[in-house]
């Protein structure tokens, strides 16, 4: 099996863990709001790709930055993060609120942005298939929410209360509320999203209890050039429970 | 000794109904569908009447504080309740401790305090408190800069007060363009200020730079003594000289005949202020970002005793709580001042749901027969006639 490798790349003043694999045209994974469930399921990528999976700033591996208090401070972090790789072009993967950023990337970078793949991205308004609020719900119930199959978080979680988990997670929630406290969408967004002129699939588990599937169609809307698929039997994290849905970001990109 | 006594009333709203145990939190998210404003009027008009009792019998100064979404205190604006003081408090100071700056607008919260200042002919003292985990949750705040928000909220209240206007400010927050109070305080430079904390080492920092004094709530009597150290060695570094009177200490506070009859009378109302009035989860306790990570660790490391359980022995020995006789009441307080190094003591002897009998015995208790014995000034004959 195909072992990542780390390196520190420090961006801006920020240290970025940065895991790659793999040889090929680079595709570049932005993470969800939580990291402790690993990265399991984009080994298989790197038989194609080469795959970078980066933690963001205040997440997982990579330092803290107070100020990175907005979207734009994000997409300028991977506009200099591929700088620093040399890279030039990125199929471009986003799950969750890296799928928001991805979003956001493709519509101001789009000539960096070859193929883009939003696995149940966050970031759209919908009052009708509203995402859960994640900074209101209590950890021990979001939890529970992420999954269809339970199981498939198990071993990332601890098995007694864990001091050190929970400082993990409350950092990365601290790293969101920078940038979603006052408002979890941006009314701004659905502006400028027709910029995104690359393909897209949009990627989603019929069981998502955080972000509905339902909004899928929205997206569809929204961007130009974009195809739906939904995994039944998959909850939010459709990438960790289902192995088709990470075979078929790789076929998308491929 | 020079001793000063403050009456801190926490305004609850005891009215809680049946199955209210079935709520985790009565904090953030309790259901207000439980909130009678006919049973609330008249408790305002029992809690306010408690106030103007505790200046009539001798009290230095009466204390009131600010909370939101929650039965544990019915003061989201504690401005309002000093303001129906004012004309009835003849002498006490009134300590308003106080509103978080982040939630008002700082011009306004040096305006409305300095209102009350004037109005009060220089009798009010205000706190600076961050607010709780859970005031978070309750106003549109964000918890990842609350810290430097409230420091710049500070700045400008004080600028507000101390300069002449009309000033400017342009911060990380606030912009203004023309800063000018039209109420200036009457006391100068401005109203006594404390900041009210858990014990933060970032707060105490905050505290000391500024002069202020500081006062931690719900910490132990080993930690609070820390906390006071700390302060007056991180004020002298940044050369200010702190004021025994500068470190309000709290004390939970019951007098009665007998040590039994004053348990007995009050455990009750003790519990029902941490296992009810206070009681809360650890997610509004903390909303991202407003404990920093090691002390969100330490916290869950150490877990939560306070808010929604209670023993009492386990309570009196960890806090400063102060029940039994006259003479033990007064041994303690004179005994902890030594302690901690102050003169000024924040009596909560107004705590849970105490019916209003026990409330007012209990002040005129504190005031006539503890409070002469930690001045010195009883006379033998009143202490005897106590014994």
């Amino acid at each position: 099996m195909t072992e990542f490798k780390k390196e520190t790349i420090n961006i801006n003043g920020v240290d970025t863990a940065v895991y790659s694999a793999g040889e090929g045209e680079p595709l570049l994974f932005l993470h969800g709001a939580g990291t402790f469930h690993g990265f399991e399921f984009a080994k298989p990528w790197a038989d194609k790709f080469r795959v970078i999976h980066p933690y963001h700033p205040g997440f997982g591996e990579s330092a803290d930055d107070p100020a990175m208090d907005t979207f734009h401070d994000y997409v300028m972090h991977y506009v200099e993060l591929l700088d620093a790789l040399g890279i030039d072009k990125v199929h471009l993967v986003g799950f969750s609120l890296g799928g928001y950023l991805a979003a956001q990337f493709a519509s101001q970078q789009r000539e960096r942005v070859k193929t883009l793949t939003l696995v149940a991205p966050a970031g759209m308004r919908s009052d009708e298939h509203p995402t859960i609020d994640v900074l209101a719900t209590p950890g021990e119930e979001l939890v529970g929410m992420l999954a269809s199959d339970f199981s498939v978080l198990e071993p990332w979680l601890p098995k007694e209360p864990d001091p050190d988990f929970i400082g993990d997670r409350y950092r990365e929630s601290t790293t969101v509320a920078r940038l979603l406290w006052e408002k979890p969408w941006d009314p701004k967004f659905m502006r400028y999203l027709h910029r995104i002129n690359t393909p897209t699939l949009i990627v989603w588990g019929q069981e998502d209890k955080i972000v509905p599937h339902q909004q899928a169609e929205l997206w569809k809307q929204a961007l130009p050039d974009a195809k739906v698929e939904i995994f039944p039997g998959a909850g939010h994290l459709v990438l960790d429970e289902k192995p088709e849905a990470a075979s078929a970001v790789a076929a998308f990109a491929a | 000794m020079t001793a000063r006594f403050n009456f801190m009333h926490f305004m609850p709203y005891v009215h809680l109904p049946e199955n209210h145990k079935d709520y985790k939190s009565l904090w953030v998210n309790f259901p207000n569908k439980y909130y009678d404003p006919h049973k609330a009027a008249a408790l305002y008009d029992r809690y306010l009447d408690e106030l103007v009792f505790a200046d009539k019998v001798g009290f230095d100064a009466i204390v009131v504080n600010e909370h939101h979404n929650t039965s544990y205190s019915m003061m989201p604006a504690p401005s309002l309740i000093a303001a129906n003081l004012i004309p009835r408090v003849q002498n006490a100071r009134i300590c308003v401790w106080g509103t978080p700056p982040n939630l008002e607008y700082p011009n306004r919260l040096a305006e409305e305090y300095a209102m009350l200042d004037v109005m009060s002919r220089g009798r009010l003292e205000v706190a600076f408190p961050l607010g709780t985990g859970m005031e978070y949750w309750a106003n549109p705040v964000n918890p990842s800069t609350a810290r430097e928000r409230h420091k710049e909220s500070i700045e400008i209240i004080l600028k507000a007060w101390t300069e002449d206007g009309p000033t400017s400010h342009y911060g990380d927050f606030y912009t203004y363009r023309f800063l000018n109070s039209w109420v200036r305080p009457m006391q100068q430079p401005h109203p006594p200020c404390y900041i009210v904390g858990t014990g933060s080492p970032e707060t105490i920092e905050l505290a000391a730079q500024l002069g202020f004094g500081y006062s931690a709530v719900f910490v132990t009597k080993a930690r609070a003594k820390e906390l006071n150290d700390n302060l007056r060695e991180r004020s002298a570094h940044y050369g200010h000289q702190i004021r025994p009177e500068q470190m309000p200490l709290g004390i939970m506070t019951y007098v009665a005949e007998t040590q039994e009859k004053a348990e007995q009378e009050f455990t009750d109302h003790m519990r029902f202020f941490f296992e009810d009035a206070l009681r809360t989860v650890p997610q509004f306790l903390a909303p991202p970002g407003y404990l920093s990570v090691e002390q969100l660790k330490a916290r869950a490391a150490v877990g939560d005793k306070m808010h929604g359980s209670f023993d009492f022995k386990m309570v009196s020995d960890a806090l400063f709580v102060a029940v039994g006789t006259a003479d033990h009441v007064a041994n303690l307080i004179g005994e902890w001042g030594e302690m901690m190094g102050t003169t000024h003591f924040n009596i909560q002897g107004a705590l849970g749901d105490m019916p209003h009998w026990k409330v007012m015995k209990n002040m005129q208790l504190i005031a006539e027969e503890v409070m002469p014995r930690v001045r010195g000034t009883a006379s033998s004959a009143g202490a005897m006639a106590a014994e």
